[in-house]
């Protein structure tokens, strides 16, 4: 550039010439702006600037009440994360809960109550007027009909509600689109008892899921998670045995990736599976069966071989380990709890646990789940409900936390023009509020007081973390009382009920009820054990005979519950979209599940749009063509095709719900199984996919064990073999280790220092995805959106592999998942490439990256074998840019402690290397060393099961230091000599053929 | 809340410019020094020949902390613990300005407009004199905990305060500068302890 032109000019003249002037002094080129400090007028007693307070609370993301601390720095929540105290989830968080703070900062919420006007225009109304419509109309309603309509609440809003309704002459009904019902109609037909028990994995010595997705979606997923990887996983040394995990169903799903054993079988015949293996282990008397089991009649395994599409030698095999592991648990859910006959294979499974003697031992009655108490509600009672609108006996509907417009479609919609006057106390402008004729928007769950009863003995508390984002949102627990002319607020209600509470648990002998509430918000709850009760077998049991279902058309449909985005709820969490599924690795779209042979027949290509339509509707679908779904079957997640609900969910793709029939089945539940006719369109679309490739291309990336191999295995011996340096290249090795050696006596680097170091154990990874969502929340990682994931420039510091390991021809394939970070190589190749130092080696062991120093070639991730350095293409923390991907208030969310990267930068995983300096900062304050177990990263404090263990490989006492010495240890692509920090620990698979 | 990533900002070279031509008030004579009894910190007569921003309130911490003594942490109370070193609250400002109207009409025109900003319930709205980019960490409680929190400890970074009527940026706070210490006391100089 020539004189009077230097770079920065240079780069000045180019951004005005884009226009965009002003907003470049925003990143970095030109003056910085003048910051201001403004100081408080009273501080807040127990904050201190700079430093983050926890509140314990309750996530509300799903049902399972699981407990989480809210990270607090500056009055504003930065983080989720598990809540150690809590029985149900044991410190841990799934994505969804980690995603809880995307609706909290959701840029498109609503923001102040709203009525619609005469011109049919949503406005806004202040609160007084809001309530008063709210009251009048719910007076004019009275014995006109008037119906609340909530999401799952077991707590005390729920009882708010029922007594609300109540006065006001209306009825309360329950939305949950992936409800219960057939579980609990199973319950009942086995057992006379309409409950939901509590499933103990970790007791387990054999577990048999019958299409039960209980790592993601079903009932308590963290919960079950945490105690199945304690029951499946393998500890080196010990001879105890893992728990062998099967899965039964025509889907692959998520849980099912970390199966031993996946049983494709044809749909809809679970139940005759179960109840043919009850008959095995009756006949065999492999089991103490009890008495009143002798008045079933159970098919034999040779009878329903064909149907089923196992052969009877399968079915007694599975007969005899299932009842030689002693305490073995079959569950039955997820969409094997949504065919027609979902509540007859609840019924069979229940009757497999009781004969081979699992109900008591597993499945624990008594500590009863929310979801089968009264509160759960039922699809009858929602398509009861369609059928009274549209008769026009519904007056005034009002709906909370549900959005049945969107979920429930077709008829529900047109019944919902029927009813005069919609109130929904949504905090977004989803489909619901969107046809609402008054707004009135909640609190979100973190910046309101509730709590929730996830299960018998179980009481957790829920407290506001910050104070609301938006002044003009109002707790509807608050609303209600107004609007009821009751005095106090929602949360004296709540003191109320907890004062109840408290008189019947400690009563007498508590310390008073204040101290006993101050104890139960630290804690979160207050946690207690319920007593097992005996279940019987019912009458009605021997009448379960779980026949097939049949299905017309050219395949069977399978509609499943997205893990990430659920009935649809997560759809405008861009955290949630940009997670890649754990099985399809697709991002921000929906897809139909296409095996090989089938899609041979059909002609069709992966991205190739599928026309699937069903009695009740059809949907253009992209089809992903895998062999993790049965010939014959097509498999779509539910949560996209959002009409409104916000710029991130709005108009993507398709809503799988529209296949559905919105009629209750049999047992009152919804019928998610359907047969459908299909047809290719001409369309094609590129998968926003973020997977290279479904294999292992003999990298042995994941390498799995056998059962027999890993028991064998003793301490020192290495199971897979590292490839060692060649011989052209020892003497360059040698060299360089002679050089390394001489270098780590130099300046900084002289001296004792720790070497950061983590521990994966593969075999407990289930590809849940928790800490994917974990690592974006701590590191600011920007979401691309759909155009760029489908350019490969998604910017996951850690992401998920999933591997589908090879089978003979026809036979079911298994999977292997395991997460893929910064390896921290000890001789790293992104390292020396680095023109400007900006990757370099710290002293530490970490492979540093220096943002500010970073001038972008990619020379590093273009050397950099494992591909986890991700560049940043836009600006996307430039505000209102193109590429935003924090949208205010989203950027509230961001970590201080981490650096926003802007365009032109490489980023990568390290280790948290934020939370490694908070903690030696810490214990440099205290005048000691930092302890082991202390630093704990993202990834490693969210993960469910407990996989990933972190500390410094250089103290021979670390947990990391002696897990890197176990007999399953391995580094991946360890010929390359890079000394990987990161030591996997191979996973093992029951039954399964060595293939290392 | 966007911290600002990426390349230094030329801000800085401007601000330490202005610096350079100030010339520290409290260098006068025989006077006692700044902090011990019996200083007197000066009458300003001409504020615009005073280096740094001019603040929404003429605050002068040569007479509260030079001539009053009030010690640093009183009003910066989480330094010693904390990254950020805390901005006083109104609450501490009034807590003596209550009772301490000021002693000649100027310095009684400022506290006024404390005491209103109280009444109000608007805190003033300061110009930050020192800052580095969001692409550094700054544990202020480290430095303090080695460095103690005396006016002299405080005066490694932010020059003689307690003699100074109105704060500028005395130090770059560039890498350079930050380094030289690092290097004088044999401390770490790998990058990461500041960057990330």
């Amino acid at each position: 550039m020539g004189d009077g032109m230097n770079r920065r000019r240079f780069l000045k003249v180019l951004g005005v010439a884009g226009g965009g002037a002003a907003a470049l002094s925003g990143c970095g080129i030109g003056p910085e702006p003048t910051e201001k400090l403004i100081p408080y007028v009273v501080p807040p007693e127990g904050q201190t600037p700079g430093i983050a307070t926890y509140y314990a609370s309750t996530c509300r993301e799903c049902a399972a009440g699981c407990g989480i601390q809210v990270k607090v720095r500056e009055g504003r929540a930065l983080k989720i994360e598990g809540n150690p105290a809590s029985p149900v989830n044991r410190g841990r968080l799934c994505a969804r809960g980690q995603a809880a703070l995307q609706g909290l900062y959701n840029p498109d919420r609503v923001t102040g109550p709203m009525r619609r006007n005469a011109a049919g225009q949503l406005e806004p109304v202040s609160w007084d007027d809001a309530i008063t419509t709210l009251r009048s109309k719910a007076a004019e309603a009275r014995d006109r009909g008037l119906v609340f309509v909530t999401g799952l609440e077991s707590g005390s809003f729920g009882d708010l509600v029922d007594e609300w309704t109540k006065e006001a002459g209306g009825r309360h009904v329950t939305c949950e689109p992936f409800g219960f019902e057939a579980l609990r109609e199973g319950n009942r037909l086995a057992f006379g008892d309409a409950s939901v028990p509590t499933y103990d994995f970790a007791a387990a010595g054999y577990i048999l899921s019958f299409g039960a997705d209980f790592m993601e979606t079903w009932l308590s997923p963290v919960g079950f998670q945490n105690a199945f990887t304690r029951a499946h996983s393998f500890e080196s040394g010990t001879s105890s045995g893992m728990a062998k995990f099967v899965y039964v169903g025509p889907r692959m799903s998520q849980t099912a990736l970390s199966a031993d054993e996946w049983l494709p079988v044809t749909p809809g015949t679970e139940g005759l599976l179960a109840l043919a293996m009850a008959q095995v282990i009756v006949r065999q008397r492999l089991a103490t069966v009890p008495a009143d089991a002798a008045r079933l009649s159970l098919p034999a395994p040779a009878s329903v071989a064909q149907v089923v599409g196992l052969d009877a030698g399968t079915i007694e095999r599975l007969a005899r380990e299932f009842a030689a592991a002693g305490a073995g648990l079959a569950v039955a859910g997820g969409m094997a709890a949504h065919y027609a006959n979902g509540a007859e294979i609840v019924a069979a499974v229940n009757i497999l646990n009781y004969v081979a003697g699992s109900v008591g031992r597993t499945v624990k009655f008594g500590a009863d789940l929310a979801h089968g108490s009264g509160a759960a509600g039922s699809h009858r009672e929602l398509s009861d409900l369609t059928a009274d609108m549209a008769a026009g006996n519904v007056a005034v509907l009002l709906v909370h936390g549900a959005n049945p417009l969107y979920a429930l479609g077709g008829a529900f919609a047109q019944a919902w023009a029927k009813v005069p006057f919609k109130v929904s106390f949504s905090s977004y402008l989803d489909e619901t509020a969107a046809g609402a004729d008054l707004v009135l928007p909640d609190h979100h769950p973190l910046e309101q007081w509730n709590d929730s009863r996830p299960r018998a003995g179980v009481y957790a508390l829920q407290q506001p973390a910050m104070l609301p984002v938006f002044d003009g949102t109002l707790q509807t627990g608050d609303v209600l009382l107004r609007a009821a002319g009751k005095p106090g607020s929602f949360k004296t209600y709540l003191q109320g009920k907890w004062e109840a509470l408290y008189q019947r648990l400690a009563g007498a002998r508590g310390p008073g009820f204040d101290q006993w509430w101050t104890d139960a918000l630290q804690r979160g709850g207050v946690y207690g054990d319920a007593p097992v009760r005996s279940v019987r077998l019912a009458t009605a049991a021997a009448g379960v005979a779980a026949a097939a279902p049949s299905f017309t058309g050219d395949a069977v449909a399978v509609v499943f519950p997205h893990p990430a985005l659920h009935d649809g709820r997560g759809a405008n969490k861009p955290w949630l979209q940009e997670l890649p599924d754990p099985v399809s690795k697709l991002t921000w779209h929906g897809w139909v599940e296409v095996h090989p042979d089938t899609a041979a027949k059909w002609q069709l290509a992966s991205g190739d749009v599928l026309l699937v339509k069903s009695a009740a509707g059809g949907v253009n679908a992209p089809v992903w063509i895998t062999p993790s779904v049965r010939p014959g079957v097509v498999a779509l997640p539910t949560g996209q095709g959002h009409t409104a609900y916000g710029r991130h969910a709005q108009n993507r793709s398709f809503k799988a719900f529209d296949l559905l029939d919105v009629e209750a089945n049999e047992y009152g539940g919804r019928t998610h199984v359907v047969g459908v006719t299909v047809a290719k369109t001409t369309d094609h679309r590129r998968l926003a996919s973020t997977e290279g490739t479904g294999r292992q291309l003999g990298e042995d990336v994941a390498p799995v064990l056998s059962l027999e191999r890993a028991r064998g295995l003793h301490a020192g011996e290495h199971a897979i073999e590292e490839e060692g340096v060649p011989e052209y290249a020892r003497a360059a090795e040698e060299g360089w280790a002679e050089a390394q050696h001489e270098k780590a006596s130099l300046g900084n680097y002289a001296g004792e220092h720790p070497r950061w170091a983590m521990a994966i154990d593969v075999g407990k990874c289930t590809g849940c995805s928790a800490c994917v969502t974990a690592c974006y929340a701590e590191n600011n990682v920007a979401t691309v959106g759909e155009d760029l994931v489908v350019r490969g420039r998604e910017m996951a510091w850690l992401r998920i592999e999933r591997y589908f390991r090879p089978v003979a021809r026809g036979a079911a394939v298994s999977a292997v998942t395991t997460p893929m970070l910064c390896q921290q190589c000890g001789n790293a190749p992104c390292e020396p490439v680095c023109p400007v130092f900006a990757a370099y080696h710290t002293t530490d062991g970490l492979n540093g990256q220096i943002y500010n120093r970073c001038v972008g070639t990619r020379y590093c991730s273009n050397n950099c074998p494992y591909k986890v350095r991700v560049f940043n293409w836009h600006n996307y923390a430039e505000a209102d840019g193109v590429w935003d991907a924090f949208p205010a208030p989203l950027t509230w969310q961001l970590n201080p402690d981490v650096t926003v990267r802007e365009k032109g930068v490489m980023e990568k995983c390290t280790f948290c290397v934020q939370r490694i300096r908070g903690a030696q900062n810490a214990a440099r304050m205290e005048d000691r060393t930092v302890r082991d177990g202390e630093i704990v990263p993202a990834c490693a404090q969210t993960c469910p099961s407990d996989a990933i263990v972190f500390g410094d490989l250089n103290d021979p006492r670390s947990r990391v230091a002696q897990l890197a010495e176990d007999p399953r240890g391995y580094h991946v692509l360890a010929r390359l000599n890079t000394k990987p920090g990161v030591t996997y620990l191979a996973p093992v698979r029951a039954g399964a053929a060595e293939e290392a | 809340m966007i911290t600002r990533g990426g390349r230094a900002a030329t801000g800085f070279l401007l601000s330490c410019f202005l610096v350079l031509g100030a010339v520290p008030l409290a260098s006068q004579g025989a006077s006692p020094a700044p902090g011990t009894a019996g200083y007197k910190a000066p009458v300003i007569t001409d504020t615009a020949a005073l280096a740094g921003p001019r603040q929404p309130i003429f605050f002068r911490h040569d007479i509260h902390a030079g001539q009053d003594r009030i010690p640093c942490l009183y009003c910066h109370n989480t330094v010693a613990v904390s990254s950020e070193p805390g901005m006083p609250a109104l609450r501490t400002c009034i807590g003596c300005h209550q009772i301490i109207g000021g002693s000649t009409p100027s310095h009684q025109a400022e506290i006024a407009k404390v005491r209103k900003a109280w009444s109000d319930r608007t805190p003033p709205e300061w110009i930050r004199v020192y800052w580095v980019p969001g692409f550094v960490h700054f544990p202020h409680m480290r430095h303090i905990k080695v460095l103690g929190s005396t006016p002299d400890a405080c005066a490694n970074c932010h020059g003689e305060v307690n003699g100074t009527p109105q704060i500028s940026q005395v130090s770059t706070l560039k890498m350079g500068w930050c380094i030289q210490c690092h290097m004088e006391r044999k401390l770490s100089r790998d990058c990461t302890v500041c960057h990330y």
